[in-house]
């Protein structure tokens, strides 16, 4: 849903609208959003299929996960999905920033997002079962600010606070976990291009 | 730390080119191009997006 809004609400943001490089991280993030938000639909492995990166450690991560991808078909995919993330019970990892945080679900840390949330005018999706501070959703919420998913892009010191409240504490740890997973296959590169961009944007967000 | 004053840091900038955030390239090139924020906001049928989205936006003139 996007909306005009008055110049004094976006004084703030840049004249242009999302740099060349904010696209690109706010495609990283909702790249790994969609792929850590359920097993991967054909469409989306076709996609990866088609990523490509240069020589630096994210760029061979990406070519990385692109070969995966290519070497991979939908229901092995889907059934690594299930082993990390869903499980017999639960799955080899639980990807929620409160568990992360404090060792429980449903913890202070996502009381602390849903307070961000609503103040930041996101809603959760009702039909979307797991708590908001699933790592998809996160990843989902910063593509958004970014991108501009949220009425408009947010400035980069909303990008920041954000980001440093609610992503950085945990986000790094998780995804390297996700590298190390005993089931991860594909998404051992989706792990480290979640690592890698986390450092990136927490060395980035110190530039500002 | 203004960023008014500074939007777009060009030591920023160029650190997240260096860093490879700017690097994905060829297949993605047409999606990044303008795609990347269209995607969030407004899924295309197929890309995986609808299904996966739960976060819809209800951006009601709040402020940040």
């Amino acid at each position: 849903m996007r909306q005009q809004t008055s110049s004094a609400d976006r004084a703030r943001v840049p004249a242009d609208p999302v740099a060349e490089e904010d696209r690109l991280r706010a495609y990283a993030y909702g790249l790994l959003s969609r792929l850590l938000a359920r097993p991967p639909s054909q469409a989306l492995i076709d996609e990866v299929k088609t990523l490509s990166g240069d020589a630096s450690d994210l760029g061979r991560a990406f070519t990385g996960l692109a070969a995966a991808a290519a070497g991979g078909d939908i229901r092995t995919i889907g059934r690594e999905y299930h082993a990390l993330f869903i499980g017999v019970g639960r799955g080899e990892l639980l990807p929620y920033a409160s568990y992360y945080l404090t060792g429980f679900v449903h913890g202070k840390p996502l009381a602390s997002l849903r307070s961000a949330m609503l103040t930041l005018g996101i809603a959760r999706d009702p039909a979307f079962k797991d708590p908001e501070d699933h790592i998809c959703a996160l990843m989902g919420m910063m593509a958004g600010l970014i991108g501009g998913a949220f009425g408009a892009p947010a400035a980069l010191d909303v990008q920041r606070s954000f980001f440093t409240a609610h992503v950085a504490p945990w986000a790094t740890h998780f995804f390297a976990d996700l590298e190390g997973a005993a089931a991860a296959d594909f998404y051992r590169p989706v792990g480290t291009i979640g690592r890698l961009l986390m450092e990136i944007e927490e060395t980035a967000f110190r530039m500002i | 730390m203004s960023e008014g004053e500074h939007p777009e840091g060009t030591s920023r900038r160029s650190f997240l080119q260096l860093a490879g955030a700017g690097t994905v390239a060829s297949g993605v090139a047409a999606l990044t191009a303008g795609d990347a924020a269209a995607s969030e906001a407004e899924p295309a049928p197929g890309s995986g997006y609808r299904e996966t989205r739960h976060i819809k936006s209800y951006y009601d003139s709040a402020r940040f």
